[in-house]
């Protein structure tokens, strides 16, 4: 073990990496690994244009803050945004290139394009599952450069090796909950933690009649539930298509739920992180580092 | 029978989510368990200590 920077283990690596991570592959490309940087940058590309095939245009009507063609001047703002690639469309814009070139291909202000955005595709659900899994593949490849970062300037030679890649536990974690620490070697506390974060999921669809993760009627939810891939790719596929003829009593509780959920995983896979960083950066306790 | 069944609801997810919480600082299930319960009841105090602030401020504000 190795323990040079516990003193100050928060210690970040910098804004520049932080926003070299927006593009997948940059930080594997400054660390010197080529093919690391070329797969990284291939696997977002692929995934998010096999999603925007589907959606297209669907992006900009499922965007945070859609650029609509209201006279007002945050809505021109965020049409000049758009049409320069860059609409507010979470969790794609951490796959900032291919992000930008999807919307540079698809902006249309004219009505007719506008009418577009709002016209539901055939199994839009997958488009939009993979456009949004495009994102956040892109912020787990930016964890592992950060990863590799810290480890180049506080892991000394010769390289310590951790449990497990701390990234790679995050991404697992992200499909299934409490994987990511079974990885890095704590099996039991994972377990409990998915089957806390599966349960609240699960009572969101149960209250909601399966209709409380869909990105087509309740977009901004969804970005927070997405933080629970496995849940989301669930619901992409079996639920999301379901026809509602009648809003369930409980829909509101449904979509709250599955939402708690996403976040509760955001921890889980924090932690998960965490936990594989600490078996080559311990933190010591107070006492220990007066000592 | 909504009211109670909004509570139990209330009750199970806010343990759930302590599960989650309180995971963080500990290495295995066991002692997460143990250290979950008390935390749950403490929210639950201060989820109750929440709601009579909120019924006071409203009955001073708005009134009976």
């Amino acid at each position: 073990m190795v323990i040079r920077s516990n003193l100050d283990p928060a210690r970040g690596v910098g804004m520049a990496a932080f926003f070299a991570g927006f593009v997948p592959g940059l930080l594997q490309w400054q660390l010197g690994q080529k093919s690391r940087a070329m797969m990284a940058f291939a696997s977002c590309t692929a995934l998010f244009f096999a999603g925007w095939v589907i959606v297209g245009e669907r992006l900009f009507y499922w965007s945070l803050l859609s650029p609509d063609t209201s006279n007002s001047f945050g809505s021109t703002v965020l049409q000049g945004l758009a049409s320069i690639g860059l609409p507010i469309a979470l969790p794609e814009l951490l796959n900032l290139p291919a992000n930008a070139l999807g919307s540079i291909l698809a902006f249309d202000v004219t009505p007719m394009g506008e009418r577009a955005w709002r016209l539901p595709r055939d199994f839009e659900h997958v488009g939009a599952f993979l456009t949004g899994a495009s994102g956040m593949l892109s912020a787990f490849w930016a964890a592992a450069g950060h990863w590799d970062l810290r480890l180049r300037r506080d892991g000394g030679t010769p390289e310590p090796v951790p449990s497990a890649n701390p990234a790679l536990c995050a991404a697992i974690s992200w499909l299934v909950p409490g994987l990511g620490h079974a990885k890095a070697g704590q099996k039991d506390k994972g377990m409990l933690m998915g089957a806390a974060v599966l349960a609240v999921f699960a009572l969101g669809l149960l209250f909601s009649h399966g209709h409380a993760v869909d990105r087509a009627n309740a977009s901004v939810w969804w970005i927070a539930q997405n933080l629970f891939g496995g849940g989301s790719l669930f619901a992409a596929l079996m639920t999301g298509p379901l026809r509602m003829e009648q809003a369930p009593p409980h829909l509101d509780l449904g979509v709250i739920l599955c939402t708690v959920a996403g976040l509760m995983n955001l921890v889980v896979m924090i932690d998960a992180f965490t936990v594989a960083e600490r078996s080559v950066f311990p933190v010591q306790k107070p006492t220990e580092a007066a000592s | 029978m909504n009211l109670l069944f909004r509570l139990g609801v209330y009750v199970v997810v806010l343990f759930l989510i302590a599960i989650v919480v309180v995971g963080q600082h500990h290495e295995n299930a066991r002692d997460t368990l143990r250290a979950v319960v008390g935390r749950t009841g403490r929210w639950i105090v201060w989820s109750f200590v929440l709601v009579a602030v909120m019924l006071g401020l409203e009955i001073v504000c708005i009134g009976w």
